[in-house]
C-alpha cells in the first residue's frame, strides 16, 4: 500500500482534537466544498466511484442523487451500527478520528441539501460515541456545524444516536424505524430511504467509512480518487482482519490487491502448524471462501465472481482445526438470535436451521438432514423482506456445499458416539 | 380532498390478460382475473401493507426476485405469474415455515373450518412436514381481557391484531413483545387489552390465536348459519354478520360497509349479544322465586298486579292496555326510543294520532324542533356522508362525542386524521362565536368542511335559534354546494333520524310534512304535562326515561321523569330488558324484539335505509312489534292495515315521499340513501350532485315548496 | 418478580406463559398527576425529545436513562418514561425488548457482556465467558452475558465491562478484570481497547491460538 488515506494520520496522538485534526489540514475540504456547489460537490463524489462502505456496495454519489429536488426536508444519517461480525473498522474511525466524519457528513449534507442529520451508532460503542459528543461540541463551537456553516447559507444540525444493541438496526431501514423510536424492523422497499425515509422524509444512508472518505475525495478530486482501485472498485478500503491470524486488526488497502496479501502479508497468516481451512472475505454474511480463492482479488466484482462479497470489508479467517459444524451453529445462531421476527422464512427459518445443526452436532441427525437444510437455506433466499435471512442462508449454504463430507462425517461420528453411549449406559446398568 | 379515481389497465396473470385499477396491489389485482393470491398479514383496512407474512410471493416479468403481491402496485403492461413451480415452491415453503411451530391443534380450535391458515395450508401448501423437532408449547388458552383469549403458540406473527390496536384504534395497548421467534403478542406488564374495539382483533386474527371468550368452543362453523343484518344499538347502525347456531345468536360479526362502519365494530355491538338474548340478570327457571327482575329479559308480557309485575298472557296484557289507553284517550302521551323500526315508529304514531287521537308523540330526546328546520337539515345537498368524514379538509365535532354517541365513527375520524391529514376540532355548541370562528378558521384551510352535531346541540328553549345559526353557518360556507362538504347530526337514539322521518315527532307527518291538527307535546313538555295531571298516560316503546341509560333519560329536567311517572295513571311499555323505571312503574310491559329478532327497516344519520333482518328465534312468547300495535289498534277500534313486515314496510315507503318508490328488494344488504336515488323514485342509484336543485318533492304538498331546503344557505 | 433464565446466546426467555392480569386496569398513557417521575429523569428525557423532529425518536435514549437509574427497564421505569413522553407504556416495552442492551429483568449492576461471537469464539471466547460466569458466580453485582459481536475482534476473545471494551483475555485476566469492576477502578488498563494502535503488529500474535494444535483436527 503505497498511500493511506484514511488511516494516514491515524494513531497520532490526538487526532481526535479539532486542534490537531485542523493542523493535519481538517475541514479543508469543508471550506472548498462550501465554495463549490452542491451540484459540484455531488459531480465530484460521482466521478470518485466510491462504493458503500457498509456491505451493499451501491456507488455512493448515485445514491446522493437519487435524493428528489426541493425544498422538503431532507436528512443525512450516518450508519455506526457497525455489527457485522468481524467489522470494527468505523470504531476505528470514530474513535481515533472522529472530525473525519462529520466532515464527510457536513460535505454530504451539503451535496444532498440535507439539513438535519444523524449518526446512529451501536449502544455498545460507548467510549466512541462519548468521542464523537466531544468532537461533535468541537465542531459546533468552530462553526462547522449548525446555523449557517462557516457562514454560508448551508445549515446543518447533527445528532448523535445512541442504539441499544440489534444487528437488525444496521439495516438501513430497520436504523430508520429506531432513530424513529420503535423497534428496529426493517421496512418495505418501495419507498426507498431517497424518496421517504426518516420521518417520511427523503434520507441519505452512509456508512461511517463512506461519509470518511468524502473529505478525501473533496481534497483530491473526484477523479484522482477514482485512479486508487481498480475501474468498478475504486479507492483504498479499511479491512478487518480477525480469527486465526498472527496479527488481527485493522489494515488500509487498495481494492483490488490480492485477498492472500491481506491474509498472510498484511495479519501475518494462521500460526506455525495450522493451515487455513475457510474464510468470510466480508463478515460472517458473506459465503465462505476456500484456500484455492486466496489469489482472488480483494475488490466488490472478483469477489461477487468468486461466489461471495466484499461486504463490510471484514476478513475472518477460520483454520483447519476447526470443525465446520461449529462454524455453522455459531453462524447459525447468531443470525437467529438478531431476526427482528417480521418476516417468515428469516424468523422461522433461522430457528429451524439451528435446530437442525443442533442435532447434527447431538447425533440425532441423518445425511437427509443435510439435503433438507440446504433446501431450507435456498427457501430463506431472496424471499425475505429485508437481506438478514440470506444472511445466515449464503454462508450456511455454502459451508453444506463446500464440506459436505465433513458433514457427513461428523454425523456419522456423532451418531457412532451417541450409540456406543447408549449401549455403555444400558450394559453398564445391566451389570448390577 | 380529491379521492383517488384509478384509471383501469390491462396487465397479464397466469396468461390472461385481466383489467384492473391502476397501482392497486398485486393480491387486489387478480381478483379481477379470478385468481386468489394467498395472504396473512394484508389486510388493506389495516393501511399500508407490511410484507411480512411473505405468503403471497408471486413472480413479475422483467423482476428477478419474487415479489410480494400485496405490496407490489399493478401497472399497465405488467405480467405476473402466480402458478409456476418457482413460485409455488415459495409459498409451500412459507406455508412449511408457519406451520413448523404451529400445534396444528385444529380438531380443538374454534377457527378450525373457517381458518384461513387451514384453507391456505390445503390450497398452497405441501401437506407435508419435515420439521421433525418438538414444537414449541406454553401454558394456552390465557386470558387477554375479559373478553379474549390468546393462544400463543398458535400465533403466525402476522402482525394484523397489533398493528389495529396501533394504527386503528390507536390505543397502543397490544404491541409485540421480545425479538425474533421469540417474538409474542402481549400488553404492558400483564395489564389486560381493554379498548372501546378490542374485539376487531379476533376477526382480524388468520389463526385460531385470539379468540372470543364468549363464542370460544360454542359452535363449530358447519353448525352455524350467518345472517346480515345491522345493529341497532347505537345511531352507527353498523352492519353486521350474526352466527347463528339452534336460532340463537352465538356471536356478531362486521359485514364490512365503507360507507357505514369500514369493517369494523365496537366492543359494546360486538359483545352485547348474549345480555340481549337472555338479559343481565339471572331469571328463574321453574317459575319459583323473583322471576321478575331489574335486568332480565323480557319474553312474554308483564302485568302489574298487586304492585308486582307478573307474567300474563299476551289476551290478557293486550286486554289490560287498550283499556287503559282507551280510558286515557287523547291524554295518552309516546316516545320511541332506540331500536325502534320506522315500521313500528309509523304504527305508534298513527295509533297514538288515529287511534287514540293524541298528537303527543317524540322520538327526539332534546325537544321539538320547527318543522322548516328539520326540512332544512334535511336537505340532501347539506348532507355529508360517512365517508366524507375520512376525506374532509376538515370535521368539526359540535355537541358530540363520536365515541359515546356512535363510536365506529371515532375510528373513521381518526382514519381520516392518520391517512389524509384531516383537521379535527371539537366545539361545545354554547358558544357559538366559538363555533362560527373554528368553522371559519377551518374552512380557510379547505372548503370540504364537515360539522358532525349531536342532538344535544339543539336542546333547550333556544336549540331551535342555535340550529337555525348552524343552518347560516353551513350556508356561509358554502357547505351544500361543496362536493364533500356538509352537516351530519348524530341523534340521540339509534333511529333517531328514521323515526323522526316516519312521523315520530308532536309537530310533524310521515315525510317531515306538517301535521294535521294542533301539533303535540314533545319528550320534555309530555314529561310535565304527565306531572301536572294534564296527560294521564305514557306509552313508551323501548324507552325508559328514568334509567339513566336510556337516551331519554335527559329528555326533561332533573326529577321531571319521576314525578311524571309517579303521577300517571297507565304506563304501558315495549321492552327488551326490564330497566329499573319500567320496573317500578309500568303497569304493562310487552316482550320486543331484539334488533337480532327483528325485521324492518331503520335509516341511518346520513339518510341510509337499511334492512334489519331477523336472524334468531324470538325470545319466549316474543310477538313483533307492528303486530302488538295491530291488535291493540284493533282493540281499539283503529285499523293500522298492517298484514305483515312486508306490508308495515310498504306503508313507511308510501307514506314518506322521499321513500316513495322503494322496495325491500332494492334497500337489499347495502341499504339505500334515500338522498341518493334517483328523483323519479325509480331504481335508479345516481347521486344527488351538489350544487344541483334540491329535490323539489322531498317534502312533498305545497309547504315544502315553500322551504327550499337551504340550498342557498340562507336556512331561514 | 420472578428472574427469568436467558436463553443460551444471551437471548431473554419470554413471558410467554402469562395471562393478563384482569383485575389491573388497562395501562394507558400515565397520568402525570399520579405518576412521580424523578426530576432528573424527567429533564433527560425532556432534552432527548427536544433534540429530535419528532419525540418518539427519544425512546431509546429515554429507555437508557431510565435502566441507569433503576438497574432495568422496570414496568416502573418504563412508565415514568411513558407519562414524559406521552406514549403508553406498551409502547416502550415493545422498544425496550427488542434491544440487547436494555434490561427487561432485574440485573446486577455491573455488566459483563462477554463476546462469543464467530471471531472471538475462534479465540476461546467460549471458554473465557465460562470462566468469568464460574469467577462471578452468583454475585448479584453482575450481570454476565453472552453478548453477540461486539465489533472488537481485533482483540478477541474480549469483554465489554461496563461500556469499557478489554482484551485479549486470558483466564488468568479473570480475577482482576471482576476486582477492577467491583470496586469501580479502571477495568484492565494495560488491555483496554482505547490505549491500542491501529493493527498493531506486535498485539496477539503470542496470545493465539488457545486450542494447542495436538488437539487434532476434525
Amino acid at each position: 500500500m503505497s498511500e493511506l488515506l484514511l488511516f494516514k494520520d491515524i494513531d497520532e496522538p490526538g487526532l481526535n482534537t479539532l486542534s490537531v485534526y485542523e493542523a493535519r489540514g481538517g475541514y479543508s475540504s469543508l471550506r472548498k466544498a462550501l465554495e463549490m456547489t452542491p451540484e459540484q460537490v455531488l459531480q465530484q463524489l460521482e466521478a470518485s466511484g466510491l462504493r458503500g462502505r457498509g456491505g451493499a456496495g451501491f456507488q455512493m454519489g448515485k445514491k446522493v442523487s437519487f435524493l428528489p429536488q426541493g425544498s422538503m426536508s431532507k436528512y443525512l444519517v450516518c450508519n455506526a451500527d457497525e455489527s457485522e461480525p468481524g467489522t470494527f473498522k468505523d470504531r476505528e474511525l470514530m474513535q481515533k478520528c472522529p472530525h473525519m466524519l462529520i466532515e464527510g457528513i457536513a460535505i454530504a449534507a451539503y451535496a444532498a441539501g440535507a439539513d438535519r442529520s444523524f449518526v446512529y451508532i451501536r449502544g455498545e460503542y460507548v467510549l466512541q460515541a462519548d468521542v464523537l459528543d466531544a468532537a461533535l461540541a468541537e465542531a459546533r463551537q468552530a462553526g462547522y456545524i449548525g446555523d449557517r456553516v462557516l457562514d454560508t447559507e448551508h445549515s446543518l444540525s447533527l445528532v448523535i444516536h445512541r442504539g441499544a444493541g440489534a444487528y437488525i438496526c444496521g439495516e438501513e431501514t430497520g436504523l430508520l424505524d429506531s432513530l424513529e423510536g420503535k423497534r428496529g424492523n426493517p421496512r418495505l422497499k418501495p419507498p426507498f430511504p431517497a424518496n421517504q425515509g426518516l420521518y417520511k422524509g427523503p434520507t441519505l444512508i452512509n456508512n461511517v467509512e463512506t461519509l470518511s472518505t468524502v473529505p478525501t475525495i473533496i481534497a483530491m478530486g473526484g477523479e484522482q480518487y477514482a485512479k486508487l482501485g481498480t475501474e468498478t472498485s475504486t479507492g483504498t478500503k479499511l479491512v478487518s482482519v480477525s480469527g486465526h491470524v498472527q496479527r488481527p486488526g485493522n489494515y488500509e488497502i487498495e481494492l483490488g490487491i490480492p485477498s492472500r496479501e491481506i491474509i498472510y502479508g498484511l495479519a501475518g497468516g494462521p500460526p506455525e502448524g495450522h493451515e487455513i481451512k475457510c474464510w468470510f472475505p466480508g463478515g460472517s454474511s458473506s459465503p465462505v471462501l476456500l484456500p484455492d480463492d486466496l489469489d482472488v482479488p480483494y475488490d466488490f466484482d472478483s469477489m461477487a465472481k468468486a461466489g461471495s462479497m466484499l461486504g463490510s470489508g471484514a476478513v475472518i479467517v477460520v483454520d483447519d482445526f476447526t470443525p465446520i459444524v461449529d462454524l455453522a451453529l455459531k453462524v447459525a445462531k447468531f443470525y437467529r438470535h438478531e431476526s427482528c421476527g417480521k418476516c417468515t422464512p428469516c424468523r422461522e427459518g433461522t430457528n429451524w436451521t439451528v435446530k437442525m445443526l443442533e442435532r447434527i452436532d447431538s447425533g440425532e441427525a441423518t445425511p437427509m438432514d443435510l439435503d433438507i437444510m440446504a433446501s431450507v437455506q435456498d427457501h430463506i433466499i431472496g424471499n425475505c423482506l429485508c437481506v438478514l435471512g440470506d444472511a445466515m442462508a449464503m454462508p450456511i449454504g455454502s459451508m453444506i456445499a463446500k464440506f459436505r463430507g465433513e458433514f457427513e462425517q461428523h454425523i456419522e461420528q456423532a451418531r457412532a458416539r451417541e450409540e456406543a453411549a447408549l449401549v455403555g449406559a444400558a450394559s453398564g446398568g445391566g451389570a448390577h | 380532498m380529491p379521492r383517488p379515481e384509478p384509471n383501469t389497465i390491462t396487465f397479464t396473470i397466469d396468461g390472461r390478460e385481466v383489467q384492473a385499477p391502476e397501482n392497486s396491489m398485486l393480491v387486489d389485482a387478480a381478483k379481477h382475473g379470478d385468481v386468489e393470491i394467498p395472504v396473512f398479514c394484508y389486510e388493506p383496512k389495516l393501511g399500508n401493507p407490511v410484507g411480512a407474512c411473505r405468503m403471497c410471493l408471486v413472480e413479475v416479468e422483467g423482476i428477478g426476485k419474487l415479489q410480494t403481491g400485496c405490496s407490489t402496485p399493478v401497472k399497465d403492461g405488467m405480467v405476473v405469474h402466480t402458478q409456476s413451480e418457482r413460485v409455488k415452491e415459495a409459498q409451500r415453503s412459507v406455508v412449511e415455515f408457519l406451520l413448523i411451530n404451529h400445534p396444528l391443534d385444529c380438531p380443538v380450535c374454534d377457527k378450525g373450518g373457517e381458518c384461513p391458515l387451514q384453507d391456505i395450508s390445503f390450497g398452497w401448501g405441501g401437506g407435508i412436514s419435515r420439521f421433525i423437532e418438538p414444537k414449541r408449547h406454553f401454558v394456552k388458552p390465557l386470558e387477554l381481557s375479559p373478553k379474549i383469549a390468546i393462544d400463543r403458540e398458535r400465533c403466525i406473527l402476522c402482525y394484523r391484531c397489533v398493528r389495529f390496536s396501533q394504527e386503528i384504534s390507536e390505543d397502543y395497548q397490544l404491541v409485540l413483545l421480545e425479538r425474533g421467534a421469540h417474538s409474542f403478542v402481549s400488553t404492558f406488564d400483564g395489564h389486560p387489552y381493554v379498548a372501546p374495539f378490542s374485539g376487531n382483533i379476533i376477526e382480524l386474527c388468520p389463526v385460531g390465536a385470539l379468540t372470543s371468550r364468549s363464542y370460544r368452543f360454542r359452535a363449530r362453523p358447519w353448525d352455524i348459519e350467518d345472517a346480515g343484518t345491522v345493529c341497532t344499538l347505537c345511531p352507527a347502525q353498523c352492519n353486521v354478520k350474526l352466527t347463528v347456531r339452534d336460532e340463537r345468536v352465538m356471536r356478531v360479526l362486521s359485514r364490512e360497509h365503507s360507507e357505514v362502519d369500514d369493517g369494523w365494530l365496537c366492543d359494546h355491538g360486538r359483545f352485547a349479544y348474549p345480555e340481549l338474548a337472555q338479559g343481565t340478570a339471572a331469571t328463574s327457571q321453574n317459575g319459583s322465586g323473583p322471576a321478575v327482575r331489574v335486568g332480565m329479559r323480557v319474553s312474554q308480557p308483564l302485568l302489574r298486579d298487586g304492585g308486582e309485575l307478573r307474567p300474563v298472557s299476551w289476551e290478557r296484557a293486550l286486554t289490560e292496555a287498550s283499556a287503559a289507553l282507551k280510558r286515557a284517550g287523547a291524554q295518552t302521551a309516546a316516545l320511541a326510543g332506540s331500536g325502534v323500526s320506522n315500521e313500528e315508529g309509523m304504527l305508534l304514531a298513527r295509533l297514538m294520532r288515529d287511534g287514540l287521537g293524541s298528537p303527543h308523540v317524540d322520538s327526539r330526546v332534546h325537544g321539538a324542533l320547527p318543522l322548516d328546520l328539520l326540512q332544512a337539515l334535511s336537505d340532501p345537498a347539506l348532507q355529508a356522508r360517512v365517508s366524507d368524514l375520512e376525506f374532509a379538509h376538515s370535521v368539526l365535532l359540535l355537541d358530540c362525542d363520536p365515541l359515546q354517541d356512535a363510536p365506529i365513527l371515532d375510528l373513521r375520524l381518526r382514519k381520516g386524521v392518520r391517512r389524509h391529514g384531516l383537521t379535527l376540532e371539537r366545539v361545545a355548541g354554547g358558544d357559538l362565536d366559538a363555533l362560527r370562528e373554528t368553522a371559519k378558521r377551518l374552512h380557510e384551510h379547505g372548503e370540504e368542511v364537515v360539522i358532525v352535531w349531536g342532538e344535544r346541540f339543539a336542546a333547550g328553549p333556544d336549540g331551535a335559534e342555535r340550529v337555525r345559526a348552524l343552518l347560516e353557518l353551513a350556508g356561509e360556507l358554502k357547505l351544500a354546494e361543496t362536493e364533500g362538504a356538509g352537516l351530519l347530526e348524530i341523534p340521540a337514539t339509534s333511529n333517531g333520524r328514521g323515526l323522526r322521518e316516519v312521523g315520530v315527532l308532536p309537530n310533524g307527518a310521515p315525510g317531515l310534512r306538517p301535521a294535521s291538527g294542533e301539533g303535540g307535546k314533545d319528550a320534555s313538555a309530555i314529561a310535565l304535562a304527565l306531572a301536572a295531571g294534564e296527560l294521564s298516560a305514557l306509552y313508551l316503546m323501548q324507552a325508559d326515561p328514568l334509567d339513566p341509560a336510556d337516551p331519554f333519560s335527559a329528555s326533561a329536567g332533573e326529577g321531571a321523569w319521576a314525578g311524571a311517572c309517579e303521577r300517571a295513571s297507565t304506563i304501558v311499555a315495549h321492552a327488551t330488558l326490564l330497566s329499573p323505571g319500567l320496573y317500578e312503574h309500568a303497569n304493562v310491559i310487552f316482550p320486543a324484539e331484539s334488533y337480532a329478532e327483528k325485521e324492518g327497516t331503520v335509516t341511518h344519520p346520513d339518510g341510509r335505509i337499511q334492512r334489519v333482518r331477523q336472524a334468531a328465534a324470538r325470545a319466549g312468547s316474543t310477538q313483533p312489534g307492528w303486530a302488538v300495535l295491530g291488535q291493540l289498534g284493533e282493540l281499539l277500534g283503529f285499523d293500522a292495515g298492517v298484514l305483515g313486515e312486508r306490508s308495515a314496510s310498504q306503508q313507511v315507503f308510501d307514506s314518506v315521499a322521499f321513500y316513495r318508490g322503494l322496495t325491500l328488494e332494492e334497500i337489499g344488504g347495502r341499504g339505500v340513501r334515500w338522498q341518493e336515488r334517483h328523483r323519479d323514485g325509480d331504481a335508479g342509484h345516481e347521486e344527488a350532485s351538489k350544487g344541483s336543485a334540491p329535490h323539489p318533492h322531498a317534502f312533498a304538498g305545497a309547504e315544502a315548496e315553500e322551504h327550499p331546503a337551504g340550498n342557498e344557505g340562507d336556512g331561514s | 418478580m420472578s428472574a427469568v433464565p436467558r436463553l443460551p446466546g444471551g437471548t431473554r426467555a419470554s413471558g410467554w406463559d402469562e395471562p393478563a392480569d384482569l383485575n389491573k386496569d388497562p395501562a394507558l398513557i400515565p397520568d402525570p398527576a399520579t405518576t412521580e417521575v424523578p426530576a432528573e429523569l424527567r429533564k433527560t428525557i425532556e432534552e432527548a425529545m427536544a433534540r429530535y423532529p419528532e419525540r418518539h425518536s427519544a425512546a431509546i435514549p429515554a429507555l437508557h436513562a431510565a435502566q441507569e437509574l433503576h438497574g432495568w427497564c422496570s414496568p416502573e421505569a418504563i412508565e415514568q418514561v411513558a407519562c414524559v413522553m406521552r406514549v403508553t407504556p406498551a409502547y416502550l416495552d415493545s422498544v425496550a425488548s427488542f434491544y440487547d442492551m436494555l434490561e427487561k429483568q432485574p440485573v446486577g449492576r455491573h455488566s459483563i457482556y462477554v463476546c462469543t461471537n464467530i471471531s472471538c469464539s475462534l479465540r476461546g471466547a467460549d471458554a473465557l465467558l465460562a470462566a468469568v460466569q464460574e469467577q462471578a458466580g452468583e454475585d448479584p453485582d453482575f450481570n454476565v452475558r453472552a453478548f453477540e459481536c461486539l465489533g472488537a475482534c481485533d482483540i478477541a476473545p474480549m469483554a465489554s465491562v461496563d461500556g469499557v471494551y478489554v482484551g485479549p483475555l486470558k483466564d488468568e485476566d479473570v480475577p482482576q478484570l471482576l476486582d477492577d469492576a467491583r470496586a469501580g477502578r479502571p477495568v484492565l488498563p494495560e488491555k483496554q481497547l482505547a490505549t491500542r494502535l491501529v493493527a498493531d503488529p506486535n498485539a496477539n500474535s503470542k496470545e493465539f491460538p488457545r486450542h494447542a494444535p495436538e488437539e487434532g483436527k476434525p
